[in-house]
């Protein structure tokens, strides 16, 4: 059994294969459709039609005598069960009561209004078909700025001017700055609606244990415990006796850092029943009923002095909450906002959000979430600057940027930077496209009519969400290292991947902190049973914070590796590495499997020293962390077509020190390809009646290999100082460096034409009608 | 969805008027109507097997006819619904004289919604162009035989 | 996306696959890569598949009588890499090739792409540049319908209830004629915005022979007449690409979608158009 060697390799900053990827890539993971219990249901979730109406009677008689039916529910059996939560809070928000069956009204196309319960899947979707519901359609309004119109139809009848807040923030004098500004620009930028389309969809399966009073629920989640907590309330569960477990998740992007009524509906159906109980959303559901990312329109106003100092930022930002508040659906836009000054030191800011509600399902954290609109909206701002002073827009980032003595430096957003060099990837990137010979490139282009761009963005992003009293449920997190008897490690992390890779990182750090081989060491999580409390993967965080947890407790475990180790060697003078402990003096040794199974054993035990070898830590960061990046993206637009070319996509980032580079490298490509799809292709396309017309695949476009370029990485490194990795988080990067700059550098393509601005997606028939006008300006 | 188009009826203005509200012609017209049932005034349910490919629905229907302007306008408002969808569409047919034959012009809104709104986005302007090209090709043939 | 229930059957042969047809609530699934989807999304609800995927003398490619003969359950995937097609008609290659992915390419077949009748499918406008011919089985007998006649508008074609599509005939292409498909896809679906296919021969510096097939642009894949006259007897050169190409979409009611207007389809079969005439010149012989 003794598997334990010692190693002497430094794993940390090694490009090392994922160790999930051998399961899933051949099929052995365990998903929550491959979950599969003694006598279990299925269920199949009628919806809405209707974008908006009203439930005369819903008539469940046919389905019911379908043989194979278990039963059907609707709102009036759950209406006690919930409200689906909302987690975030703001002054006067108003908040609908989210029922987890609709009552008597619908409000989004996709809206659930019963459930069929049947002994297989395929019963329980014909059965769905077979239920009649009444309903008596209303006028319904799927655009935010229509929505605020007066007399557009009311979402939610007792709120007929469709506000469920405002929010107003602000920071130094911005009627100073703009009093004293040379230059304004001005400009309205629209962050489109988007489908997460994680490659799973969401699923649950619930199994109620009359017995023992326990619910086990499987769901494909980022936030196993925060479930727990807020099921439990919903379901009036003990939280004691309700089990949640996130078995392999196939990708959330945000979509899945929520709590939804289908979970809750499950463990109602499980407990009513007395029966396990499967539900698995289709792709049709996942489109029209998972949470949606950004929807904003921003207008912006940005003042400067002529010589390129920027003074002040004012926006209004419109946000497109869909008819309910899921997790934190109106916090989404107060991230934007906290992130607007970018990287620029300008300190006068002033905001305002107005949270809309539209008939459609509601948005919520999206990759990014909240800060790609934010330096989508900077970034064009500063470029759309540039243009109106004439100026190179890299000058005019290096002119604005936070100087590197101002660390920490404090935002007019109340937020405290944690540590930068905001030049120092922007340069490298300009050096990689060698910036000053690609502009003359450009010159003999438009010399001989082509369209060609060049365009950077320089991003900052929030990570490591992130000190407890500014997130809505705690931002710390747990780990517990255990070393077995056998000398084996097993590291429990609050954290919930789902597609990270932090089986392979955090066994990076525990292998090089107690000196064991990889293979060693098993990373658990995802099940509330097994592991201690956590916060969840989101917001770039988990390695930054969970990984920081798990690094303290391996120095307490550390601390009492040295105890047993000098007890066993009867010395006070040990040393531990490499998995072995070391009298300095007679040079005898013990490995961490003899100390392990001392320890277990318990013959003898160090003073004041309990047996066993376990620790958990709790990690409170006292800030954020701020990564940060240039890209630069070498465009091409047909004349005759409008079709756009990436020559070249360079991305620079510095996400603090590395773990692993081949997973970095591989969060950059993934980050990328979701803002180039946001660039290019992909809109969520609500019609005037509410209709998602984007509906499949078929009409929503995410981007393939073949449609993505050659992206060529890059890093500086400026560690963290908020925690003892140095590491920043790198999960959003790609996609909040990558709309800008691809944006950026189409706007620059066209100039010659006279075109300032486009709002995404940038799909060849805008592009070639932006010619075809300034052809004829 | 916006639609409009225009087709030739190969008979007088007045008679072609009349046949566009024959409940019998607009029956054997209407693609896919199964039955059409008057239930008052201009007004008629419908039962419908749209048919395209292997693309297959029952829709049950309401037509009703509103404004009319003998023999120059009214206004065609069809509803269906069925388990892939519902659609409704609101047109105001114009006839004018066209060489012997009358010219009919309509305008108008389709509202679909269900999955095939939000799975046949790429196809719906073909189709229902299909399916109103159909009508006028059939109603032709009829009230020319 | 659970289907409602069907039978499913699978015969041998020919014969025995018409037998099963022959009481109309069956339907013929090949690849069922437009089929299996309706029926998830159930939007297509056939009582019983016949699948023709397993009748191995309904998958072939051979030249025979100076034409080429095409199995109705060949793959896309087959005919991109026939070598007889890559020589004797590259413009079919050509055209599979740029079908869906290579998923698509290796389950989805010619036949039944055909049979589905599409409008922004890729083969029909290679199939009415190419002239091709269609056999059809059915319970009493062959009978061969030229591919401009098989289609009839969107999703529609001549095939009769009970009949199966049992091969397309192509010519053997001269050697010397240029060829082009040249495809504008659309992001999500892969489908053709708008798709070009060209055959082009010229004698002595002049064009003397011009086929334009278009797909994806209108409700039913179209012969473009006009340019096709435009280039007959005129010089092969770029100034006649472009002029022919121009009329491409001449009396064209375009379909729309979320990526493409009716005008801008029409202008990019124009401009499309003609690059695929420039390309088609540029390998004749």
């Amino acid at each position: 059994m003794a598997t334990t060697t010692t190693k002497t390799e430094t794993l940390v900053g090694k490009r090392i294969r994922r160790r999930e990827d051998p399961r899933l890539i051949t099929g052995t993971a365990t998903y929550v459709d491959d979950i599969q219990l003694p006598g279990m249901n299925h269920a199949c979730i009628v919806r809405s039609p209707h974008a908006a109406a009203r439930i005369k009677g819903i008539d469940a008689k046919a389905a019911l005598e379908l043989p194979g039916v278990v039963a059907v529910f609707t709102g009036a059996d759950t209406k006690d069960v919930g409200p689906v939560p909302c987690g975030a809070s703001l002054p006067g928000l108003r908040v609908p009561h989210h029922y987890i069956l609709a009552i008597d009204r619908v409000y989004f196309v996709g809206h659930p209004v019963a459930v069929v319960v049947a002994s297989d899947r395929y019963i329980a979707r014909d059965a769905a078909d077979l239920i009649e519901v009444d309903y008596e359609p209303l006028p319904a309004v799927a655009d935010p700025e229509k929505a605020l119109a007066p007399g557009a139809p009311a979402v939610h009848p007792e709120w007929p001017d469709n506000i469920a807040f405002t929010y107003q923030q602000k920071g130094g004098d911005t009627d100073e700055a703009f009093k004293n500004a040379e230059v304004i620009v001005k400009e309205r930028i629209v962050s489109q609606r988007l489908i997460p389309a994680a490659m799973e969809g969401r699923g649950v399966v619930a199994d109620w244990k009359s017995g023992d009073k326990a619910l086990t629920i499987w769901t494909s989640t980022q936030i196993p415990h925060l479930v727990r907590t807020l099921v439990a309330l919903m379901l009036g569960v003990p939280e004691h006796h309700l089990r949640i477990i996130a078995p392999e998740v196939g990708g959330g992007f945000g979509s899945k850092l929520n709590v939804y009524a289908e979970e809750a509906l499950m463990g109602f159906i499980a407990m009513r029943l007395a029966k396990p109980v499967k539900w698995i959303e289709s792709r049709r559901e996942n489109f029209t009923c998972t949470i949606h990312g950004r929807g904003h329109v921003d207008y912006l106003e940005l003042a400067a002095k002529r010589d390129g100092t920027i003074l002040g930022m004012k926006m209004k930002l419109i946000q497109d909450l869909g008819s309910y508040h899921q997790l934190l659906t109106p916090a989404i836009p107060t991230l934007s906002v906290l992130m607007m000054p970018g990287l620029y030191k300008f300190q006068n800011i002033h905001a305002e959000i107005v949270g809309v509600f539209t008939n459609c399902v509601p948005t919520d954290a999206y990759r990014g979430a909240g800060r790609p609109e934010a330096t989508h909206v900077i970034e064009r701002m500063v470029d759309i600057l540039a243009a109106e002073l004439k100026m190179d827009p890299a000058e005019l980032r290096l002119l604005n940027f936070v100087d590197n003595e101002s660390f920490p430096f404090a935002t007019a957003t109340g937020l405290t930077y944690d540590s930068g060099d905001y030049a120092a990837p922007l340069k490298k990137a300009l050096d990689i496209v060698e910036y000053h010979h690609l502009r003359e490139q450009q010159k003999e282009a438009r010399a001989a009519g082509r369209l060609f761009g060049i365009g950077m963005s320089t991003y900052g992003e929030i990570c490591a969400m992130g000190p407890s009293p500014a997130t809505p449920a705690g931002g710390w997190e747990s780990a517990t290292v255990k070393i077995e008897p056998t000398g084996t490690v097993t590291v429990m992390t609050g954290v919930s991947p789902h597609g990270q890779g932090e089986e392979t990182t955090f066994a990076q750090i525990a292998a090089d902190e107690l000196g064991v081989p990889i293979d060693d060491i098993v990373v658990q999580h995802g099940d509330t049973a097994i592991v201690q409390y956590g916060i969840g993967t989101f917001g770039s965080r988990a390695t930054a914070v969970g990984g920081t947890a798990l690094y303290f407790a391996l120095q307490d475990l550390k601390k009492k590796i040295k105890l047993f180790g000098a007890m066993l060697l009867q010395s006070e003078d040990v040393t531990f590495a490499d998995g072995v402990c070391t009298c300095n003096k007679s040079g005898k040794t013990v490995t961490l499997q003899q100390i392990a199974g001392a320890s277990y054993r318990a013959m003898t035990l160090p003073t004041n020293t309990e047996p066993g070898m376990v620790a958990t830590r709790f990690w409170e960061p006292p800030n954020f962390t701020f990564p940060f990046g240039a890209h630069i993206a070498v465009t091409e637009v047909d004349r005759e077509t409008g079709d756009i070319e990436i020559k070249r996509y360079v991305a620079v980032d510095d996400c603090g020190n590395i773990i692993n580079p081949l997973i970095v490298a591989g969060q950059i490509h993934g980050g990328v390809a979701q803002g180039l799809g946001q660039a290019l292709f992909e809109r969520a396309v609500y019609d005037d009646d509410g209709q998602l017309v984007s509906g499949e695949f078929m009409d929503y476009a995410v981007p393939r290999a073949h449609m993505m370029p050659w992206i060529e990485t890059e890093h500086t490194i400026t560690p963290s100082p908020v925690n003892p990795l140095g590491v920043k988080g790198v999960g959003e990067a790609g996609t909040i460096g990558a709309s800008p700059a691809i944006v950026n550098s189409v706007v620059d393509a066209l100039s010659p034409l006279g075109v300032r601005h486009i709002d995404m997606p940038m799909i060849p028939e805008t592009i070639w009608n932006l010619i075809r006008k300034g052809a004829h300006a | 969805m916006k639609i409009a188009g225009t087709h030739s009826l190969p008979v007088p203005q007045q008679r072609a008027y009349e046949v566009l509200q024959d409940p019998v012609i607009l029956a054997r017209c209407m693609p896919g109507c199964d039955r059409l049932e008057k239930v008052g005034e201009d007004s008629y349910e419908m039962k419908m097997k749209m048919l395209i490919a292997s693309i297959s629905g029952l829709f049950d229907g309401k037509v009703r006819i509103a404004d009319k302007t003998p023999f120059t306008s009214f206004r065609l408002i069809v509803e269906g619904t069925g388990k892939i969808g519902f659609l409704k569409g609101d047109g105001l047919l114009t006839l004018t004289p066209n060489e012997g034959g009358t010219e009919v012009r309509f305008d108008g809104d389709v509202h679909v919604g269900g999955t095939i709104a939000s799975v046949g986005q790429r196809l719906m302007d073909t189709t229902s162009k299909m399916m109103i090209k159909r009508f006028f090709d059939k109603l032709a043939s009829e009230v020319s035989s | 996306m659970i289907t409602h229930n069907f039978d499913y059957k699978r015969p041998a042969t020919l014969q025995e696959a018409l037998g099963l047809l022959s009481d109309g609530s069956s339907k013929v699934l090949a690849g069922g890569m437009s089929l299996i989807p309706l029926m998830k999304l159930r939007l297509a609800a056939p009582e019983c598949l016949v699948d023709i995927g397993r009748i191995a003398d309904l998958n072939y490619i051979r030249e025979e009588n100076g034409a080429i003969h095409l199995g109705a359950t060949v793959t896309h995937y087959q005919l991109e890499n026939s070598p007889l097609l890559r020589s004797k008609c590259p413009l079919l290659s050509e055209t599979a090739a740029h079908i869906g992915d290579p998923m698509v390419r290796n389950r989805g077949t010619l036949g039944g792409s055909v049979a589905h009748a599409d409008p922004a499918s890729d083969y029909p406008a290679s199939l009415l540049a190419l002239e091709a011919d269609v056999v059809i089985a059915g319970a009493s007998g062959d009978r061969t319908v030229t591919f401009a006649d098989f289609i009839v508008e969107t999703f529609t074609t001549v095939l009769e209830p009970g009949e199966i599509v049992r091969e397309i005939v192509v010519p053997v292409e001269h050697s010397s004629a240029g060829y082009c498909y040249e495809k504008v896809v659309q992001p999500a679906s892969g489908f053709a915005i708008v798709g070009i296919a060209l055959r082009i021969r010229k004698e002595a510096g002049r064009i003397a022979e011009a086929h334009i097939g278009v797909t994806g642009l209108a409700s039913k894949a179209f012969r473009a007449v006009a340019a096709e006259q435009a280039l007959m007897n005129g010089s092969a050169d770029p100034a006649a690409a472009k002029n022919a190409g121009a009329l491409i979409a001449d009396g064209v009611d375009a379909n729309s979608d979320l990526y493409a207007s009716p005008e801008y389809r029409n202008h990019l079969a124009r401009i499309h158009g003609a690059r695929a005439i420039a390309i088609a010149l540029s390998r004749a012989q």
